[in-house]
């Protein structure tokens, strides 16, 4: 299983932070998009790092172009020499259109044309196919030698989608070398509607689940003694409690039976009841999503319970020192 | 070498990652998109690349914009197109309305015809206000995006193919407007132009110096929106011709209807000597900077022009 770590968005940290990460043995760095341009430190990291994959975990899709996109999913790759992964997300429609304003609708099917167009534009670059791509969602039908990019060695980057509903997760099955599936996921979820979901995707595009990576953040709730893991304990329900208040996101929540609590953690959500809303997680829903326990039994839970089921997970591990973290790193990837 | 600033152009890479690294290298220099493809863009990720490179650099950073023409931005990029000059406008007051949220906490509420900007929390507003906004600055050709820089923008960037009549008539009044407009002066916007240079050390690369030249001009001469320009020297049929060679390809042919007589409109023509102080007598008046390789002579010679140039 591979193991990713993040790094922030402080440009003059982030070389020294993606060379700590690699030395301590993880797989991939990952960016998140936030308040920051999240490519930006990814070039640094590459520029400082020779082995560790470059990740965004994710970068929003729908603020840009699938041209734009794919102009800097080469060059990332280029510069890293094929050890970039465009990690994209579709974001939620207010963020779309009033934060970015740019177009939204029909998310999965967008994504799908999304995908394809900067695979499409790869195609035109990289292999010379004449650029044709006329979708309902994205037009890219002109494309010359001077904008064809000519360090054409290491290709397209791999994509990698974020999904959580089905609609999605079979986009990314078909589309996608990879899908990233979020942190607010129960085992059920995943074995009863994530992966069918990717296996429908998988037929629909002739290929199977070996050529395919599925990413999954698993909550980890550790540190080195009670009182450590109790508070680790509090501020992931509060977590939990925050992702269980989205719409979006109740069939998790189904998952496990307790569908209900979604309506509640909405409305408190509203009136920034914020602690009061991790009361509602109880230490058996919190089981649901997390792996507890002492330092040293965190890889094992984590193998024994998604090991079948994951290719990659990501953790910080930032409650405990970097000894017991570098182990678990250790005997998770190997 | 003693250069004030250093250009990235949009071809076929991202503009900005060489600023990133540029700035990681440098500790002076100023740093220019020269240009970014503005409507290619979303203003509000123009605004955060903007923010962190302008962070990271310490304030040495210039988003230098431009539009692209129709197709490529509806065809190549797959975004909208809808009147250049107004739309362009609108980006850069979207792109200063996300600063001003950023570094003032004035309130998100930018709704105009072509941009909407009503939603940031935050989570998403950058922490690193130390340095701001970077300067913001067009490329403009025709009269209405050229008054939009002097309205909205720090400066604006000259096409290198303008000619001193059209300067003369078309940009510089345009950008009086924009500036009056604006109750903005002369002093507070930059201009920079970097005109087309002919020479070279032996009369062989000379001549070539001269057909390449005139092979761009011919090349930029066929587009339509550029015929203004042709106009003011008194050719604007050229235009039509060029832009029927081009359409068949006849690319080297172009360059011989660009006659010695136009290429000296467009370019400074001489022994290398000559360039600098012709470049002053010429654009010395109205250009605050200006872009050079001079690469007809060597680099100790060079350093010496830039440092003529600079002290104009």
């Amino acid at each position: 299983m591979k193991v990713d770590g993040g790094v922030g968005w402080e440009l003059d940290k982030v070389g020294a932070e993606a060379k700590a990460l690699e030395d301590m043995g993880y797989s991939g760095i990952m960016t998140a998009e936030t308040s920051h341009d999240p490519f930006f430190p990814l070039l640094v990291a590459a520029m400082n790092t020779q082995r560790v994959e470059l990740m965004t975990a994710i970068s929003v899709a729908f603020a840009r172009t699938p041209m734009v996109l794919a102009n800097i999913g080469h060059d990332l790759n280029a510069v890293s020499k094929g050890r970039f992964v465009l990690g994209i997300g579709s974001q939620i429609r207010p963020h779309i259109t009033k934060r970015f304003s740019m177009p939204w609708s029909a998310p999965a099917a967008r994504m799908r044309e999304f995908i394809l167009a900067m695979r499409a534009i790869w195609a035109a670059w990289h292999e010379g196919k004449p650029l044709e791509f006329a979708g309902r969602f994205y037009t890219h039908t002109l494309m010359t030698p001077f904008f064809t990019p000519t360090n054409n060695e290491y290709g397209a980057p791999k994509v990698f989608l974020a999904a959580v509903g089905p609609l999605m997760t079979e986009v990314a099955g078909e589309v996608a070398d990879g899908v990233i599936i979020h942190a607010f996921t129960t085992e059920k979820y995943l074995r009863e509607t994530t992966l069918p979901s990717l296996e429908k995707g998988f037929e629909r595009a002739g290929k199977s689940r070996k050529d395919f990576e599925i990413s999954y953040p698993v909550f980890v709730v550790t540190g080195k003694d009670d009182k450590a893991i109790e508070a680790a304990k509090v501020a992931t329900k509060r977590q939990i409690a925050f992702y269980g208040s989205t719409p979006a996101y109740k069939p998790v929540l189904d998952s496990i039976g307790v569908g209900h609590l979604q309506s509640d953690l909405n409305s408190m959500s509203k009136q920034g009841r914020w602690e009061e809303m991790g009361h509602l997680i109880t230490d058996d829903i919190l089981k649901e999503f997390a792996v507890i326990g002492v330092p040293s039994t965190i890889a094992g839970q984590i193998k024994s319970r998604y090991g079948d089921l994951i290719d990659r997970t990501s953790a910080a591990y930032a409650s405990i020192d970097k000894e017991d973290r570098q182990k678990i790193i250790k005997e998770l990837t190997n | 070498m003693g250069f004030d600033g250093v250009r990235t152009a949009e071809m076929n890479h991202d503009p900005f990652f060489p600023l990133l690294l540029a700035a990681e290298h440098t500790t002076k220099i100023e740093l220019i998109s020269s240009i970014a493809v503005g409507f290619a863009r979303s203003p509000m990720l123009l605004a955060n690349i903007g923010h962190d490179l302008n962070a990271y650099s310490k304030g040495r950073v210039t988003i230098g914009l431009g539009s692209q023409i129709k197709p490529h931005i509806t065809k190549r990029f797959s975004m909208p197109w809808g009147a250049p000059a107004a739309k362009m406008r609108e980006l850069v007051l979207a792109m200063r309305a996300i600063w001003a949220n950023w570094y003032d906490g004035a309130k998100l509420e930018f709704v105009g015809k072509f941009y909407t900007h009503t939603l940031m929390t935050p989570a998403f507003t950058p922490e690193n206000k130390e340095y701001g906004a970077p300067k913001v600055i067009l490329a403009a050709v025709g009269p209405h995006m050229t008054e939009v820089a002097g309205e909205v923008a720090d400066g604006m960037i000259i096409h290198p193919f303008s000619t001193l009549p059209f300067i003369n008539t078309v940009t510089l009044p345009a950008i009086e407007k924009g500036l009056a407009k604006a109750g903005r002066r002369r002093e507070d916007f930059e201009i920079s132009y970097s005109n087309f240079v002919v020479s070279g050390r032996t009369e062989e690369e000379f001549q070539k110096s001269k057909q390449a030249n005139k092979e761009r001009i011919a090349f930029y001469g066929s587009t339509p929106a550029y015929r203004g320009v042709l106009e003011s020297i008194g050719v604007g049929d050229l235009q039509t011709e060029l832009n029927t060679m081009s359409k068949q390809g006849r690319w080297k042919e172009m360059g011989t209807l660009i006659t010695d007589d136009i290429l000296d409109e467009f370019a400074v023509v001489g022994e290398p000597h000559t360039i600098v102080p012709e470049m002053k007598r010429r654009y010395g008046a109205f250009v605050d900077r200006t872009s050079a390789s001079f690469e007809f002579v060597d680099r100790e010679r060079r350093k010496e022009m830039i440092a003529d140039l600079r002290r104009a």
